[in-house]
């Protein structure tokens, strides 16, 4: 081993000791930093990770609009698209605001039809189980499945009866006639997990939602699901070249767009915020390690006296502070896994699920560690510590031996 | 001034300073002369003491004999190779085969051990092994300190740790020792007991020693005595 080396870890781990309170010290705020900031990136990764996957479950991969117009005679264009590769299921779908009354008192949520005559759905209602507390089968053109939190504030339960209004019954009231109102029965409550769907949307059958909108054979869009590996965005583009227009393609990441780049946009601002911290701990170190320089003038004197070149010596402290950064990135990593395992309890102390719910749409604090992350954060705190062991480096290789012999 | 050629007779040199001078700057821009031409010559394994008032330019006639300071005119000598005009790197890579050091405040590196203390001269060295390694052994029960090898400087008394330095100064079987004040920290009975064992160490490895010393009766022991006074020798 080379002696530069020897002494930087005779340095950091003292003979008869684990380890100097300067290394501990050290390796523990490296560590926090790498805490703060992978642990951060990794559940806005979880954030990112689970929103989308509710939002592509519960609006499709690729939907297909006219200018919000209705779209007819689709029988042959729908063929078409269920034989494109890639695609795994196609759906003609129907949605619109509604008044819904119960016991007299309305609510407004959103109905969105399923097909309950084909069962095609490009939203895994069934594999799921977005359903609970009964079944997406029982639905027919006599009943709805309503959103569960929607239901609990409503206080609606499963097999209760609930009046529709849909915005096309005011054309009836202009001319003088008297809607009547759809009535419908509770058959289930929908459970996406995603609780802006669960607070706000309803499932009626794709019928019952023609003739509430007066749709006729119409449909609002139709929206395609696609096998896992399928790229959405370049299935879209391709199929945008042979619609005709107004007819648009859009994918699930275009559709909620602002909502996925303020959650990014987050995670690049809570990084920039937590980096700080991994800046503070290296100044830290720089500072302890420029003390330990003028502290142990003397022995750098004999050092060079014995024979040591001014470059080992510069060596023999940035291999300190590299080896704090590397200690510190993997103490940092491993303490980030074991937080972020027990972080149920640690949510529930700190904030409480309800607000959890409440702002992010889950019941569970979601984790995605990526390797990306991993990396940056572990290569930035290596950088930074190396660096700051450079300075007092550069403080002792420049030291004469002859003066700092004579140091008092 | 002396001429190199009148002085070095000996072939057995194994440090020669010819004719070194050495100027300072003092705060107020005047130049002081530390060195006025210092001639000497220290033999294969003879000792010699330097005696001199403090700041006569003893330690800096030693650092410029070691090749830590560069003399303002002069030349050096190791072992009949002229060194002074060598570059930093290259005196450092020579330095540490071919002399060891002693210094009043011992310069141990507090988080070694002593027998890791005595190591250290041959890691830089680039020359430790097995066989290294139990010859510092071997020199710290010469020293007295057989069952203080994995005590740290910090559990050692001044003595103890001298003798450390002593034996650190010696594991490379240099040619040369270069001496200051080591007993400058110790009191008269252990100063005896160290510079007794100093000595006795040196001559038994043929090695030469440089000491400086305030001590007039440590000069004594010693195979050569000079004077430094008002920047030459006597």
């Amino acid at each position: 081993m080379k002696w530069w080396l020897y002494i930087a870890l005779k340095q950091l781990f003292p003979t008869g000791r684990v380890a100097s309170f300067f290394a501990g010290v050290s390796v523990l705020g490296v560590a926090l930093g790498v805490l703060g900031l992978f642990g951060t990136q990794s559940v806005m990764n979880g954030f990112h990770s689970q929103i989308g996957t509710k939002l592509r479950d519960t609006t499709g991969d690729v939907i297909i609009r006219q200018n919000g117009r209705p779209m007819y005679n689709l029988k042959s264009f729908v063929e078409r698209l269920k034989k494109m590769d890639g695609v795994k299921a196609v759906e003609q779908t129907a949605r619109g605001p509604v008044m819904m009354l119960v016991n007299n008192v309305p609510t407004f949520p959103v109905l969105r039809s399923f097909d309950t005559i084909t069962g095609e759905c490009a939203l895994p209602i069934a594999e799921k189980n977005f359903v609970r507390m009964g079944n997406i089968d029982k639905l027919d053109d006599d009943s709805i499945i309503i959103g569960q939190y929607m239901a609990s504030n409503a206080g609606i339960s499963v097999g209760d009866t609930v009046e529709i209004l849909s915005p096309t019954m005011l054309d009836r009231i202009k001319k003088d006639e008297v809607p009547m109102p759809a009535r419908l029965e509770v058959v289930g409550l929908l459970a996406s997990g995603f609780s802006d769907v669960d607070s706000n949307i309803a499932l009626v059958s794709l019928r019952r939602m023609r003739d509430l909108y007066g749709l006729g054979e119409g449909t609002h869009a139709v929206v395609l699901r696609l096998d896992e590996n399928q790229d959405c965005t370049k299935f879209a583009r391709n199929l945008q070249r042979e619609l005709k227009y107004p007819m648009r393609a859009s994918t699930w990441l275009t559709s909620n767009e602002g909502f996925l780049r303020v959650i990014k946009m987050e995670k690049v601002m809570m990084s920039l915020i937590i980096v700080l911290i991994i800046l503070v701990a290296s100044f830290s170190i720089c500072i302890s390690l420029y003390t330990s320089v003028l502290r142990k003038t003397r022995e750098i004197g004999l050092m060079g006296a014995m024979g040591a070149r001014p470059y080992q010596i510069a060596l023999m402290y940035c291999f300190q502070g590299f080896l704090i950064g590397v200690l510190g990135a993997f103490a940092g990593l491993a303490l980030t896994v074991l937080v972020l395992h027990f972080r149920e309890p640690l949510v529930q102390l700190i904030v409480g699920r309800q607000a959890l719910m409440e702002f992010y749409h889950f019941a569970h604090l979601p984790v995605k560690y990526e390797l990306a992350d991993a990396l940056w954060a572990c290569g930035f705190s290596i950088v930074l510590c190396t660096l700051a062991g450079f300075f007092p480096a550069i403080r002792a290789a420049r030291l004469k031996s002859s003066e700092a012999m004579r140091n008092e | 001034m002396n001429s190199g050629e009148n002085i070095l007779t000996s072939a057995d040199a194994v440090l020669k300073a010819v004719d070194i001078r050495k100027k300072f700057k003092s705060p107020d821009a005047r130049e002081i002369e530390v060195l006025r031409g210092v001639n000497l010559e220290v033999l294969r394994g003879q000792s010699v003491s330097l005696r001199g008032e403090s700041g006569a330019g003893k330690t800096t006639f030693l650092n410029i004999l070691a090749g830590l300071e560069t003399p303002t005119s002069g030349e050096i000598y190791w072992d009949g190779d002229r060194v002074d005009n060598l570059s930093n790197s290259k005196q450092a890579s020579l330095r540490g085969g071919f002399m060891g050091f002693v210094f009043q405040n011992y310069c141990l590196v507090p988080e070694l051990n002593a027998l890791e203390n005595v190591c250290l001269a041959s890691r830089i060295l680039g020359t430790f092994n097995a066989t290294l390694k139990d010859r510092a052994v071997e020199l710290l029960e010469k020293v007295g300190l057989k069952d203080r090898i994995k005590h740290l400087p910090s559990q050692l008394s001044g003595g103890e740790k001298q003798r450390v330095a002593v034996a650190r100064a010696i594991i490379n079987s240099p040619r040369i020792i270069l001496a200051d004040e080591p007993t400058g920290n110790l009191d008269e009975t252990t100063a005896n007991d160290v510079m007794e064992m100093f000595l006795n160490l040196c001559s038994e490895q043929k090695t030469a020693l440089l000491l400086i010393t305030h001590n007039p009766d440590f000069a004594k022991l010693t195979d050569k005595r000079v004077y430094l006074t008002a920047g030459e020798l006597a």
